[in-house]
């Protein structure tokens, strides 16, 4: 009969009670994120409707400018660990680890949110507002609601909002323990579950996505909770470098470790929009805004991976025989499914969603690769280094897309059904070759990011001897090519009907999104070199 | 069996009972009205199992607030307030089975987990205030910093989505 | 469960009687006073009597009426300022030991759900219309 094992912390006295140490230059980043959200709900409050969207922008801009600026120079001071053993240190009494992999998540988060950002200021599209709801707690077609549009009013709340989202993006793949890590995927979410319903047009659509993301969202929050309590149970610890010593000192499989391993991975999976947990994806990503879509595929994905490769590799690095089976399931679901189902889509939208789909499924294949440390010096790749390559380069093209959707319209808004785009090489050649072109890049067409991306990915596959895997995902990304020819093909081949489509010239806010973007996807497929050694010198993850 | 595992045992039946009643009344106000007494008697079950915050807490935020935003929450509906069999009638194997895999599964990976281990209530009063001052306060600093930044995002969401612009002014 | 009778636990238990006798006394109380009433009071039911009481008036309509969604705000302040208060009760336990640290610590929480407060009031929610 053993006694609950009261962890040390608990049996220290509280006369030694010491002042908590918060490395307030590692974290400045975040911290700066924060106090970016805080100024625009004081914004909000207290500057004049019709200078309040210009404020809310300047400040997002510059804050997330800010931030990013911090990340070079905390990624900069990051110290060595001594043989191999990553950089960077634990901060905030343990509760988050400033590593290699988590600047580099950082920086990657904080461009993409960046030029989101660009995306949600975009007022030319709309004639002069945003493609936020004027009023939210307006019913659709009230007269409240048409009151507010003649007003030309706006919710300039989305950007403290998105900054919020930001904040937790940027905790979640950065945290040491699990109760850190819980508080930052609600932070995360609950701004997107908000964001999701502010939609100008189609606001029951987009409410009904906003909906069903929060419910379904509430729910893996709740797989995920109780995954906490069943590893707590196991390890008699939150803190992921005390999970890993406890589950490298165990022989055999507990049931408690293999639960909690289980409702964890439900969790997060269901964050980056993996199979079976990938039901809410095509909804949510059709009724947002688009710009919201483009976020939220694009920075959700890349801090989710994040977490989930922390979370795999750092606490249950030792249980890895025991998960590594159920990645690959899940790994080949999710490409099966989002492949698979992506051909039979007719709204634009809901084809991008399960594209993002199908990629999670190739990210998760990198994730069974054979070292995840890095030997340095040798041609091999790991598998942290090909993830967060592939986050990378999948992020830059999914904003760029959801960038181009966005100025693809008609009378009644974006023209998201596929129908509408045939002929469109013919009206407007531009907007559908850069189109085009990312649809090329998520088929993985060399000399696109998407290519090397997925070179990085089954190569460490490979190298990890998941070869069947690989075989497998090859194949699925020769069926997920056809749907996206088929898009170029539609767009060029055939006729307009009706009236066609019709693309509206946006600001330069959206132009530098999809020339960003595009730039990204061609200097990643072309010269992958610079961004692959960044990752590769982001090292590991510090315990 | 002690006194405190009569109480323990006491408790439990009422929780199970009430939560089973929260399913399976017929009228959604009564539903949440039975959450009351599931949520106060697992309180309860927290102060035996000697973590008296958590009781408190317990009561304080689910038997208080959360209830209060339910029965609000309800009073947003057009719903009727009568007995509305087809929400628990309908589906309901299908519920139950889940509901029972739910349980089995849990119960299990609980009971094999745990099985060898005693709460040793000489020791401390683990769940007390103190402890948890300690830890919040010092170890999970942050965590509960950012804690306030999830309530703040929460708050403006909850007006966004709910203010309806007064036809004067600026704001 | 050995050495059950240590002077720790019997405190703790024991602290716990009053809210025990309380809470039975209490609902003995409720039983005694409409068993009570049921004995003594004469029975004549008729349907009537089972109307809902409106000031006299015959009532109309349901009982439910549906209630706009800025009163929910409200409900969620109060969540809120639950949240908060349930924290200040560890932070007192800790208050001696940490000194102004601890006080930094309650205000930035305090401080961050003060600017909600603020946008708040600026938005008028805090007003009753």
């Amino acid at each position: 009969m053993t006694t609950l094992a009261v962890s040390p912390l608990l049996s220290e006295s509280v006369g030694d009670f010491t002042k908590p140490s918060i490395e307030y230059f590692d974290l400045s980043p975040l911290l700066i994120i924060i106090g970016v959200a805080l100024a625009g709900v004081i914004v909000e409050a207290f500057v004049p409707r019709r200078l309040r969207y210009v404020v809310q922008t300047l400040v997002a801009v510059v804050g997330t400018i800010a931030a990013l600026v911090m990340t070079v120079f905390v990624a900069l001071g990051l110290e060595p660990r001594g043989d191999n053993a990553g950089f960077g240190a634990i901060a905030a009494e343990g509760a988050i680890a400033v590593d290699g992999p988590t600047v580099f998540l950082w920086g990657t988060i904080l461009v993409l949110t960046l030029i989101s950002v660009f995306l949600f200021a975009e007022r030319h599209l709309e004639g002069g507002v945003t493609a936020f709801a004027g009023q939210a707690a307006a019913l659709p077609g009230t007269e409240a609601e048409r009151e507010a549009s003649t007003k030309g009013l706006e919710h300039t709340e989305v950007f403290p909002l998105m900054m919020f989202a930001v904040a937790g993006m940027l905790l979640f793949p950065a945290s040491n323990d699990l109760i850190t890590m819980f508080v930052a995927l609600e932070i995360l979410s609950l701004p997107l579950y908000l964001l999701c319903g502010l939609a100008r047009r189609r606001r029951l659509l987009s409410q009904e996505a906003a909906l069903k993301y929060f419910m379904l969202g509430a729910f893996s929050s709740g797989f995920f909770l109780y995954g906490i309590a069943l590893v707590y149970g196991y390890a008699g610890s939150m803190n992921l470098g005390d999970i890993a010593e406890a589950v490298s000192g165990t022989i055999g499989a507990d049931p408690l470790l293999l639960g909690g391993i289980g409702l964890l991975a439900v969790g997060l999976l269901f964050k980056v929009g993996a199979a079976p947990f990938h039901a809410w994806t095509p909804d949510v990503y059709q009724g947002a805004p688009t710009a919201v879509t483009a976020f939220m595929a694009a920075c959700t994905k890349v801090a989710a991976f994040g977490a989930l490769l922390r979370l795999f590799y750092v606490g249950f690095g030792a249980a890895r025989w025991d998960w590594t089976p159920m990645i690959w399931v899940v790994a080949i679901l999710t490409m099966a499914t989002g492949c698979v189902l992506a051909l039979t889509q007719s709204d634009i939208k809901r084809m991008l969603a399960y594209s993002s789909i199908a990629h999670a499924g190739f990210i998760l294949t990198g994730f069974v690769g054979l070292n995840a440390v890095a030997t340095p010096g040798t041609a091999e790749l790991t598998s942290l280094q090909a993830v967060l390559f592939y986050l990378v380069t999948y992020g830059f093209m999914t904003i760029g897309a959801f960038a181009v959707v966005t100025v693809v319209r008609d009378s009644s808004g974006e023209a998201t059904h596929l129908s509408r785009w045939s002929g469109l090489g013919k009206e407007s050649p531009f907007v559908a070759g850069v189109f085009a072109f990312f649809l090329l890049g998520m088929a993985g067409i060399p000399l696109t990011s998407g290519f090397t991306g997925k070179w990085a990915v089954f190569t460490s596959a490979w190298q990890g001897g998941a070869w069947p895997l690989v075989v497998v995902a090859a194949l699925l990304s020769a069926v997920a090519a056809f749907f996206y020819i088929r898009v170029i093909v539609l767009m060029y081949f055939s006729d307009p009907v009706g009236e066609g489509p019709t693309v509206v010239m946006p600001s330069v806010l959206t132009t530098i999104v999809i020339a960003v973007g595009f730039a990204a996807t061609v200097a990643l497929g072309v010269v992958p070199g610079p961004v692959l050694d960044l990752a590769a010198h982001a090292g590991q993850f510090v315990r | 069996m002690t006194a405190v595992q009569v109480v323990f045992v006491l408790l439990s039946l009422v929780a199970v009972v009430s939560a089973l009643l929260v399913v399976t009344t017929p009228h959604l106000v009564h539903s949440a009205l039975w959450l009351v007494v599931t949520l106060g008697a697992i309180a309860g079950v927290f102060l035996v199992l000697a973590a008296e915050f958590v009781a408190w807490v317990q009561v304080l935020i689910y038997v208080g607030a959360v209830v209060v935003l339910l029965l609000f929450a309800l009073m947003l509906t057009r719903a009727p307030t009568g007995p509305q069999p087809d929400l628990t009638v309908r589906r309901w194997a299908p519920a139950a089975f889940v509901a029972l895999l739910v349980a089995v599964l849990l119960g299990a990976t609980l009971v094999a987990g745990f099985q060898d281990v005693r709460l040793d209530l000489d020791q401390a009063v683990v769940g007390s205030a103190e402890v948890t001052g300690e830890t919040v306060f010092r170890r999970w600093v942050l965590p509960f910093e950012v804690l306030s930044v999830l309530l703040l995002a929460a708050l403006v969401g909850a007006i966004v989505l709910s203010r309806l612009r007064s036809e004067d002014g600026d704001d | 469960m050995a050495g059950s009778s240590t002077t720790l636990q019997t405190a703790y238990f024991g602290s716990y009687v009053p809210l025990l006798a309380i809470i039975v006394v209490g609902v003995l109380l409720v039983f005694a006073m409409f068993g009570g009433n049921a004995l003594l009071r004469p029975s004549h039911a008729t349907p009537e009597k089972l109307l809902t009481y409106e000031c006299g008036v015959d009532p109309v309509g349901e009982g439910w009426a549906q209630t706009h969604v800025r009163y929910y705000v409200y409900a969620y302040l109060y969540v809120v300022f639950a949240v908060d208060a349930v924290f200040l009760f560890p932070w007192a336990t800790v208050f001696a030991g940490l000194g102004w640290v601890s006080v930094a610590e309650m205000g930035v929480f305090i401080g961050f759900i003060a600017v909600g407060l603020v946008y708040a009031w600026r938005k008028g929610v805090l007003t009753w219309t």
